[in-house]
């Protein structure tokens, strides 16, 4: 009978098992209460970590921080939310937000912000409304972002461009004004001739005078948006919450041509190479030599032993210098078991108190306007001059925002996939854009 | 003396042939193995010798978690780390499970196909069989829905679940065997008055023991090679397997470059334990394999 | 050898009805599985392919709606496409690389050694094997890149190229399962009466005739095994799209698996992957059927 023992034993240990590890969670009592925050960027971990400290210093509770990488992030929220065991609190995108508050994931905060009387004016650049969806708010601005150029130094120099070459950059879509001209002059072959002398070979090409980072789904928001931009295009009818994308808009066709037409020229690293590559490295081991890039990665320029890089105003286009201004929240999720508690929490975020602590780790512009330029002072008494960042966030009429819709996931996905066409002059944004804008706006529609 | 080989010219071709086979079997491994050596910060200056220039375990340090993690960036990692152990406990656990329970299940169920009688038998033999025709990326949505209605996201009951109960593939593959043996050992054992259980135990099983290998062998491999189910079910630290957590590891980083050095540590960690399985038991694997087609 | 379906001997009318009791015992595990893993999902996936339903929210009635959008779903006919030249590459290169391995292998009668070290990728999980070979293959430090750059050949993105990486995905999977399809093959061919080939030698034909005439033929049977069970298995190619394309680039590696996952559970469109995945059933259903009836033709061939 040892077998029918085995078999009933084993059968017991899977249920046990089962059982031990499918009910955790939940029971605590009274004002022991833990709650779970999740976020997804490494760099910021030690930031929020010491945040919080000071929230469970201050208010008796305690916060457990989940990080995971972006992909594995928002995968990891849906799950959660779809199974009810999401964090109490997640560091929210205004990408996502929409569908999680359309299908009750979210709770909303606006009854919170009004009884703790929260100055919502103290956030930069106006990002606090991007988190009222039909009245009802989901977050408060905890940070803020603008992208800008980067530059490897000693290629600069080598091409005979200052700091001052690069402030006063412009572009247009038809001749690429003098930054096009810069990223052929930075483009070198393996012989050493430059992109805008004759006798470039373009098949081997030792430096590309433009760095390719691939995905940026239908934004582009570090790739491409400012350039489109700056040609006056808009991503949405209507934004927040438009009904329709106008990717067949001639700027865009246009604007996305004019790089295609780069790619083909051998000045931007082919997206074959960069695809298994990844931006940071391409940049680092002088395979590209200038970039447009994000605040959120300052730290990773300012501080790569690689290379010595540095930072420069986006070019002005025909309608002007237009970076998109975008930042992240805390949002609480509906499922918590401690409302209460997630908005003491939330509200810390959003506080001076917190956001000068974040200022201080200088990796990430806090979204209250006074902490964000003590960051930046931050980064300036280590040597780290990244000041464009902020003044193309107040610039005036110089920022843009994200294109905020429902279905953002799914509408990421089909462009990715006409993006990567393009970027390997598969398609021509002509004939590619009016095709994808069409199947967009019919899942924006369904 | 026909039978030995000749020396011929298409002797000497077949012969290079099987080295270049063998070669390109077996080299990424060796090559993984290497790179698991090299500081992430050499990767490119030492990008083609066959031994590193200069070897390091700070890799496996990096990747078992017993390194700081200025250690990891100093190496040129992004500071991520496996906990290595955890998730070889659960990948042990889950194949171990996986097996026990299809083997045992499906012996059951493949002697009573092959040996009992009753109304329906074959009909319903079929019906199971048809079974195998079911993509299982049909049966994963609604699957999912059911654990998740069962509370069981993100525990082993969930990730275990559809995997214990029925294979069909092993009902049949046993089924076939249990037909090709002789019946007459057990009719004599039923006239002793043994029962059909200890028939099952005594006489069938141990005739069986070659195929029951077999299974075992297969079972297990598919088992420590699932993905997609554990990674969409098991995605908390206490239940995941080894695959979705190297998977995801591989994953960490899109815009920095792979942490090549740190993913052949693991890599490598993840294949010793088979290479010293093929070593010990290789001749018996090999053997036993053979069964699955032809029997 | 019998590789094809066995017949149980026929269930008389002097069934026992002792019988009856001990085989519900013994099926009840199969029975349970079977109902819940698989008759069950039979009928809500079909349900759920007739619904919008995102998982969040409660599921809602739209009928064939999501069947409509299918059919003018430029991506889905992508994927069905992307996922045929996989499986025939897969399984041809597989096939036939297979056979000759095993052919080697007898041919000079190498030993359990040499055999264990081809089979060891089998052993390696999908995932592991996606990571090994995205290395090896890497246009910037892959070792393959360095060999073509080093003896002056042109150098490829293999998984980043979209004219290449779903060819690079088939064969980076036939390279693992090679060995195992060889051992299957092996294990036919030692079936194969030594008799059969020593008439061959002495009526003058060489091993390449033989071969024809005699390990091929003989060998039938077992090749249409080998072939519908590799066959399933190649349509489910999952893993390596998951861990080293990610669908990429463009379009060029979303097989049908990885699109459904990705509406399923991405897009939590879990309707839309419903209706993909009744009409994937359908086609294998329809698949597994032909090849069966081919396989009854071999069968009656040979016998």
């Amino acid at each position: 009978m040892k077998f029918k023992k085995t078999a009933a034993l084993l059968s017991a240990a899977v249920l046990l098992v089962g059982c031990s590890t499918g009910g955790s969670g939940g029971g605590e009592s009274g004002d022991d209460v833990t709650l779970t925050y999740s976020l997804w960027d490494e760099n910021q971990l030690p930031a929020y970590q010491s945040c919080t400290d000071a929230f469970t210093e201050k208010t008796g509770i305690k916060v457990e921080i989940t990080q995971s990488a972006w992909d594995d992030y928002w995968q990891n929220i849906t799950t959660d939310l779809v199974t009810g065991t999401a964090p109490d609190v997640i560091t929210d995108h205004v990408q996502y937000y929409p569908e999680l508050a359309d299908n009750g994931q979210l709770l909303d905060i606006s009854s919170y912000v009004e009884a703790d009387g929260i100055d919502l004016d103290q956030y930069t650049g106006g990002l606090a409304d991007l988190w009222v969806k039909d009245g009802a708010r989901y977050g408060l601005p905890q940070d803020w972002d603008t992208v800008a150029l980067v530059y490897n130094v000693a290629a600069a120099e080598a091409a005979g461009y200052t700091a001052d070459d690069f402030a006063n950059l412009t572009w247009n879509p038809t001749d690429g004004g003098t930054f096009g001209k810069a990223i052929a002059h930075m483009s070198i072959d393996k012989n050493g001739v430059r992109g805008d002398e004759p006798g470039f070979d373009k098949n081997n090409v030792q430096t590309y005078g433009w760095t390719l980072e691939t995905g940026g789904g239908v934004v582009g928001q570090s790739q491409w948006s400012w350039s489109a931009l700056s040609t006056g295009f808009e991503y949405l009818d209507k934004n927040p919450f438009g009904t329709k994308y106008q990717l067949d808009d001639q700027r865009l066709i246009d604007t996305l041509t004019w790089w295609q037409n780069q790619i083909a020229a051998g000045y931007v690293v082919p997206r074959e190479q960069a695809g298994q590559l990844g931006l940071v490295p391409e940049m680092e081991q002088n395979i590209g030599a200038m970039v447009s890039d994000g605040s959120w990665r300052i730290t990773t320029w300012a501080e790569s032993t690689a290379q010595e890089f540095a930072f420069a105003p986006l070019p002005e286009g025909p309608e002007g210098r237009v970076t998109i201004i975008n930042g992240l929240a805390p949002s609480i999720t509906a499922s918590t078991k401690h409302p209460d508690e997630a908005w003491q929490l939330v509200k810390f975020i959003g506080s001076t108190e917190c956001q000068n602590l974040v200022a201080d780790t200088g990796v990430v512009f806090p979204a209250i306007t006074s902490a964000a330029e003590r960051s930046d002072e931050v980064r300036t008494s280590k040597g780290i001059d990244a000041q464009v960042f902020l003044d193309e966030a107040l610039a005036e009429g110089g920022t843009a925002y994200y294109p905020i819709t429902l279905h953002a996931t799914e509408v990421n996905n089909e462009a990715q996939a006409v993006i990567d066409e393009i970027q390997e002059l598969k398609v021509t944004p002509a004939e590619a854009l009016p095709a994808l804008n069409d199947r967009i706006n019919a899942i924006l529609e369904g | 003396m026909k039978n030995k080989p000749r020396i011929t010219v298409s002797r000497l071709i077949e012969r290079i042939v099987l080295v270049f086979l063998l070669l390109i079997t077996v080299f990424p491994f060796f090559w993984m193995l290497r790179t698991a050596f090299v500081a992430n910060a050499n990767i490119f200056s030492d990008s083609m010798s066959l031994i590193p220039k200069e070897p390091t375990i700070v890799n496996f340090k990096r990747v078992l978690g017993l390194s700081t993690t200025e250690e990891s960036l100093a190496a040129g990692g992004n500071g991520q780390q496996l906990d290595f152990f955890l998730y070889l406990g659960n990948s042990l656990l889950f194949t171990a499970v996986v097996v026990a329970c299809q083997v045992t299940f499906s012996a059951l169920a493949a002697y009573t196909f092959s040996r009992l009688r009753f109304r329906g038998r074959d009909a319903l033999f079929t019906v199971f069989l048809s079974g195998m025709m079911i993509p299982p990326i049909f049966s994963m949505l609604p699957n999912f829905a059911l654990v998740r209605s069962l509370g069981w996201i993100d525990s082993f009951a969930g990730i275990l679940a559809p995997y214990l109960l029925i294979t069909p593939f092993a009902i049949f593959f046993l089924r076939q065997f249990f037909l090709g043996i002789s019946r007459e050992v057990e009719e004599a054992a039923r006239i002793d008055g043994a029962g059909r259980f200890q028939i099952l135990t005594r006489i069938v099983l141990p005739m069986a023991s070659g195929p029951l290998t077999t299974l075992a062998i297969i079972q297990a491999v598919g088992a420590w090679n699932e993905y997609m189910w554990p990674q969409l079910v098991g995605r908390d630290d206490s239940v995941k397997l080894l695959n979705v957590a190297v998977a995801a590891f591989a994953k960490s980083s899109p815009n920095s470059q792979p942490d090549w050095a740190g993913l052949m540590a693991a890599a490598s960690l993840q294949v010793i334990p088979m290479l010293i399985l093929l070593i010990i038991f290789g001749k018996k694997i090999v053997s036993s394999l053979g069964f699955s087609g032809v029997k | 050898m019998k590789p094809t379906l066995m017949k149980a001997p026929p269930n008389r009318a002097t069934w026992r009805s002792s019988d009856v009791p001990t085989a519900l015992l013994y099926l009840t595990p199969a029975l349970l599985g079977f109902a819940v893993f698989y008759a069950w999902p039979l009928f809500r996936g079909v349900q759920i392919s007739l619904t919008d339903w995102n998982l969040l929210s409660p599921a809602e009635w739209i009928g064939a709606a999501n069947y409509q959008k299918l059919f003018t779903d430029p991506l889905f006919w992508n994927a069905l496409k992307v996922t045929a030249i996989y499986v025939v590459v897969n399984i041809g290169s597989q096939m036939i690389l297979g056979l000759g391995i095993a052919v080697l292998m007898q041919r000079l009668r190498i030993g359990t050694g040499t055999q264990s070290a081809i089979l060891l990728p089998w052993l390696i999980p999908n995932v592991t094997v996606a990571i090994v070979t995205l290395f090896m293959l890497d246009p910037n430090v892959g070792f393959v890149n360095e060999v073509l750059d080093y003896i002056g050949a042109s150098t490829h993105s293999f998984y980043g190229n979209s004219d290449l990486a779903i060819y690079t995905i088939a064969l980076v999977n036939t390279w693992r399962n090679m060995g195992y399809t060889a051992l299957l093959f092996y294990a036919g061919i030692q079936t194969i009466s030594p008799d059969l080939y020593e008439a061959a030698a002495l009526d003058g034909a060489s091993g390449w005739r033989s071969f024809w005439s005699i390990t091929l033929p003989m060998l039938r049977p077992i090749t249409a095994l080998i072939l519908v069970v590799s066959m399933i298995g190649s349509f489910q190619i999952f893993d390596t799209v998951s861990v080293a394309t990610d669908g990429g680039p463009g379009n060029a590696t979303r097989v049908i698996y990885f699109y459904i996952y990705q509406k399923s559970f991405e897009e939590l469109n879990m309707g839309y992957g419903a209706a993909m995945a009744v009409v994937l059933f359908a086609l294998i259903f329809t698949f597994s059927l032909l090849q069966l009836r081919a396989l009854r033709a071999t069968e009656s061939d040979v016998n």
